[in-house]
């Protein structure tokens, strides 16, 4: 009898499920939508803020949103798959950037797909130097770059951890040519291999984020694992828009002190080099340009409803909604700075 | 807040309601801790702080405890911990023993358990602070140190070397992964199959297929016995099991469960390293060595007890650094982020209570897996008795489901299932050796990123020895491993050239 | 001075590193296996013949071609209705119906219904479990 029940119910659920358009109309997602994206945590940062736009997302259209964390490659070979917009994928700045540092398994994104909106920035890319470093700031690095000494910097290379790197470099050749030759990259990889390359004494800089070394930078200078902000590269008018607490004991006021124009890595003579790391949407070449457009509205009138955005900050991310024609302008433009960045110092 | 406002009714049936489900996750080959707390995570945002962890906690113990039943039983390990649970604990079940061989692991789990979390409890900090004294290089000891429990796996020293390394080799195949500190390289795959090898085998379908799938084959390939029959498990049942098992095993018991928590604090090094690891030690510092891997308890109690320490360890780094020790404290960091808290240095002493209500989840959830353990025992130990026709076209079908969703819903490590099937028949066909083989395949990536960072980073090859005291006393171990598997190898070969 | 431990790794080449030295290893083990069970590896003519025929070919053949047949038709079926799960969900019922079926050894009625009823409900159940309520992704 039970027996009996169980089959009976999940023969009614197939039914229900099979009486479902057998094709659904290209013109509009369909109602079980797959959201890949290019990291394979779900803990980090890519998962939570696509979880938040998942789930405004899902609810303004009445549709289902699964986020599945596969990262970059098998994220990038789901979307090409699908064209009827049943895979959606999100992720960041990265996309462009491992094609920039010639990473395998990325192809140029704005040729590969379309560029969707973008959603959110992740305003926490930072330096850090040990609290007993004598280098008190970015000016100190590079003065000593500049003086012939050497400053080992811990980087994951081939994108995002690395884009900093390449400005420092690039405002070293700018202070004196050949200086930039005395930065050198730790090639390491995760936060953690990251501080312990510190804890090691086999960097003197490191490349992290407001998020995860905060606290490491609230202890007193005699713990071995204590550290200081050198460098947030969020722009200033990023990082103004963050909560005014701040993240534990750094408050709004104390990161803006550690961002330019307070803290110059120069870009060319009269601008500052700035990184946000920017989330965005990215789709099928040929999904139908319909449901380009249905994410649009629906994402215009999620953030113009404005709880979206008390989410985002309370996770620590800055707001950031520009639709696709905008957004790929925008992260077109980015994406030729820093190609100029990255081609300054490595033609020589 | 206080502890106390924390700790509500619905705070203790959330840590049943996750230690039960983490169970049956452990339990089904395939499904692994980390995927039970990935798909609960979500869950927690509406749940609160304490609450959630309350919930993941238990899925985490539960998780890794669940694990021995399927690799008991069905000599599949549930989850990658259990690996060397299989080696024993199978073969005790094949001896009409697998209640006893349950009832042994359950009890090492919660002695594990509540080791690993009375150290997590009093030497957070202090551990920590003395973790990250590990650099590239012991932990690439660490590793080698794990890796000599191929030699004392073997049963032909020769044969079971070279699966161990055949097994390193395959993991090293594809990217050389830049998020562990490499440089996104491919390596040794054939031309025209970079778009499927790019990411290389990713372990759990590995596992489940040599495991799991070649059995099922080795099945079909002799036409299907009949199974054991519930005559043979009766005359376990009615034997009474008594502690006395476990007497002389007290040190056993304590250096696994002090192993399991010291590779959990150790970032990196991987959770499954705990049990191997625990395991070797076992073997080598145990009077019988020749009985391990034949049905000795005392392997399954070491496996069993390295692993469930492996839970306080692992949330050492996590809680006092911000640093995952495995795969599911990572997990969990997401469980801290959604809340808007901050895990580091400063955690314990910022936020008292919930700590306090961590320590307290944990403890509630190794006792809550322990009774719901304990007490299903004799109708879990029944599953050998369902007929084959139904059992294994259902284990196939969950080892898919566990393959596909491993990696959120990739199609090619269901086809490293059937792949990784076929090769597990064909090695033992070969007489190559599984268990080396996997364990090479587990510790290879790690060995590989340790080893190259630790000459890229000094550049010396003396650095090995000269680094620390830590580097040394890894040595004595490593050399003291293998001694005692090549001894025992020799004295294996003249007994048998002796009959 | 140079010493004799000195190595440069260079961080563009490193992939190949480890994995050099695991071939030599592994080539060198090999050889040495060779050499050792050169008497086994001589008779290993015999030795498989002695499994094939010895081997109960439908069930075992029958098993992979079942399971290649599921993996195969899995992904393809599933886009009928996309990120719905029921790819998995048909083909599992056919597949656990058919390896039920071969590894039966006497197929009446009373044998088969048990099958039967696995193949229904075992892959409706999990299938349920794992797309409703753990909300994973399945073909």
């Amino acid at each position: 009898m039970k027996h009996f029940r169980k089959t009976l119910v999940a023969a009614l659920s197939v039914a229900t499920l099979l009486a479902q358009p057998l094709l659904v109309s290209a013109q509009e997602l369909p109602r079980n939508v797959r959201l890949v994206i290019g990291s394979k945590s779900t803990g980090g940062d890519t998962y939570q803020n696509s979880a938040i736009v998942a789930e405004a997302l899902a609810e303004k259209l009445g549709i289902n949103i699964k986020v599945d964390a596969v990262g970059a490659t098998a994220a990038f070979k789901a979307l090409a798959r699908d064209k009827r917009g049943t895979t959606l994928m999100i992720f960041h700045d990265q996309s462009y950037l491992g094609l920039l540092y010639g990473q395998k398994g990325y192809d140029n994104p704005f040729d590969t797909y379309k560029i969707g909106p973008t959603v959110a920035i992740n305003p926490g890319n930072a330096y850090l130097v040990p609290k007993s470093s004598p280098y008190q700031s970015m000016d100190d690095i590079l003065a000593a770059a500049e003086s012939g000494e050497r400053v080992r910097v811990a980087i994951q290379p081939g994108g995002v951890s690395e884009i900093g790197f390449s400005a420092m470099k690039n405002a070293a050749r700018l202070r004196k040519a050949g200086s930039e030759d005395n930065i050198v990259a730790v090639n390491t990889g995760s936060q953690s291999d990251k501080n312990q390359a510190m804890w090691d004494g086999l960097a003197d800089v490191i490349n992290g984020s407001i998020q995860g070394n905060e606290q490491f930078t609230q202890l007193p200078e005699d713990d071995h694992k204590a550290m200081r902000f050198v460098w947030i590269t969020a722009r200033a008018a990023t990082l103004e828009q963050a909560p005014e607490a701040g993240m534990g004991n750094t408050t709004r006021d104390d990161m803006l002190q550690y961002s330019s124009p307070k803290v110059s890595v120069a870009f060319d003579d009269s601008n500052d080099f700035t990184f946000d790391k920017e989330f965005f949407f990215l789709y099928n070449k040929e999904m139908d340009d319909a449901i380009v457009k249905q994410i649009d509205t629906a994402l215009t009138e999620v953030f113009a409803d404005g709880a979206i955005q008390e989410r985002q900050k309370a996770a620590f991310f800055i707001p950031n909604f520009l639709p696709s024609d905008a957004a790929r302008a925008h992260l077109v433009e980015k994406s030729d700075t820093y190609r100029d960045v990255i081609s300054q110092i490595t033609a020589q | 807040m206080e502890f106390f406002d924390l700790i509500s009714p619905l705070f203790v049936a959330l840590v049943f309601a996750g230690t039960v489900v983490g169970i049956v996750f452990g339990a089904v080959p395939g499904m692994t801790a980390t995927m039970a707390v990935a798909v609960c995570l979500p869950l927690t945002y509406s749940l609160g702080l304490a609450n959630g962890l309350a919930l993941l906690l238990g899925l985490y113990v539960g998780g890794i405890s669940g694990g021995l039943v399927p690799a008991i039983l069905l000599g599949i390990p549930g989850t990658p911990s259990s690996i060397t649970t299989t080696l024993d604990g199978h073969p005790m079940s094949q001896r009409g023993e697998g209640e006893t061989a349950l009832r042994i692991g359950i009890i090492a789990s919660l002695v594990g358990g509540l080791i690993s979390l009375l150290i997590l409890y009093l030497f957070a900090p202090t551990l920590a602070d003395f973790a990250i004294r590990f650099s590239y290089v012991e932990k690439f000891l660490i590793i080698l140190f794990a890796l000599t429990v191929m030699a004392a796996l073997s049963s032909n020293l020769l044969i079971g070397i070279f699966s161990g390394f055949l097994g390193i080799f395959i993991s090293l195949i594809g990217t050389y992964d830049v998020s562990n500190g490499g440089n996104g390289e491919y390596r040794l795959i054939p031309p025209g199959t970079e778009y499927w090898l790019d990411s290389g085998f990713s372990l759990l379908p590995v596992l489940i297929g040599l495991f799991g799938l070649a059995a099922i084959l080795e099945e079909a390939e002799v036409g299907v016995p009949e199974g054991q029959k519930a005559d043979d498990i009766k005359h376990d049942q009615q034997r009474k099991f008594s502690l006395s098992i476990f007497k002389g095993q007290l040190t056993n018991l304590t250096r696994s469960s002090c192993i399991g928590t010291f590779v959990g604090i150790l970032p990196g090094v991987g959770g499954s390293a705990a049990s191997i690891l625990a395991y070797s030690n076992a073997k080598t510092f145990s009077r019988h060595p020749e009985r391990f891997g034949k049905g000795e308890p005392a392997g399954v109690m070491a496996s069993e007890s390295g692993n469930n320490g492996l839970t306080g360890g692992a949330l050492v780094p996590l809680l006092s650094l911000g640093i995952p020790g495995d795969s599911t404290t990572a997990l969990l960091i997401g469980a801290f982020t959604l809340q808007g808290i901050q895990v580091g240095p400063l955690f314990i002493g910022n936020n008292p209570s919930v700590w306090n209500a961590m320590i307290f989840a944990m403890l509630l959830a190794n006792i809550f897996m322990f009774v719901v353990m304990y007490f299903a025992i004799r109708q879990v130990a029944r599953i050998v008795t369902v007929p084959k026709q139904i059992l294994f076209p259902v284990i196939l079908m969950m080892c898919v489901i566990g393959a596909y969703t491993i990696n959120y819903g990739i199609m090619f490590d269901v086809w490293t299932l059937l792949l990784f099937g076929l090769f597990g028949w064909l090695a033992i066909k070969l007489r190559l050796e599984i268990a080396p083989f996997i364990i090479g395949f587990i510790l290879g990536p790690s060995a590989e990123v340790y080893f190259v960072k630790s000459l890229e980073s000094f550049g010396d090859l003396s650095i090995f020895f000269t680094k620390s005291w830590i580097a040394v006393l890894l040595w004595v171990l490593i050399v003291a491993s293998v001694t005692g598997s090549v001894l025992l190898s020799r004295r294996h070969a003249r007994d048998n050239g002796a009959d | 001075m140079e010493r004799l431990t000195a190595v440069t790794v260079d961080f563009d080449t490193s992939h190949l590193l480890f994995p050099g030295i695991i071939t030599v290893v592994l080539l060198l083990l090999g050889v040495m296996i060779l050499i050792q069970e050169r008497k086994r590896i001589a008779a290993s003519g015999a030795y498989w013949q002695a499994i094939f025929t010895r081997m109960d070919k439908l069930r075992f053949f029958g098993t992979l071609a079942a399971t290649l047949l599921y993996f195969c038709a899995m992904v393809p079926v599933g886009d009928i209705w996309p990120n719905t799960g029921l790819g998995f969900l048909i083909c599992s019922v056919f597949y656990v119906f058919l390896v039920g079926m071969l590894f039966l050894h006497q197929r009446n009625r009373r044998s088969v219904i048990p099958v039967v009823l696995t193949a229904l409900i075992a892959p409706t159940l999990v299938w349920w479990l794992f797309t409703e309520l753990f909300y994973l992704t399945l073909p």
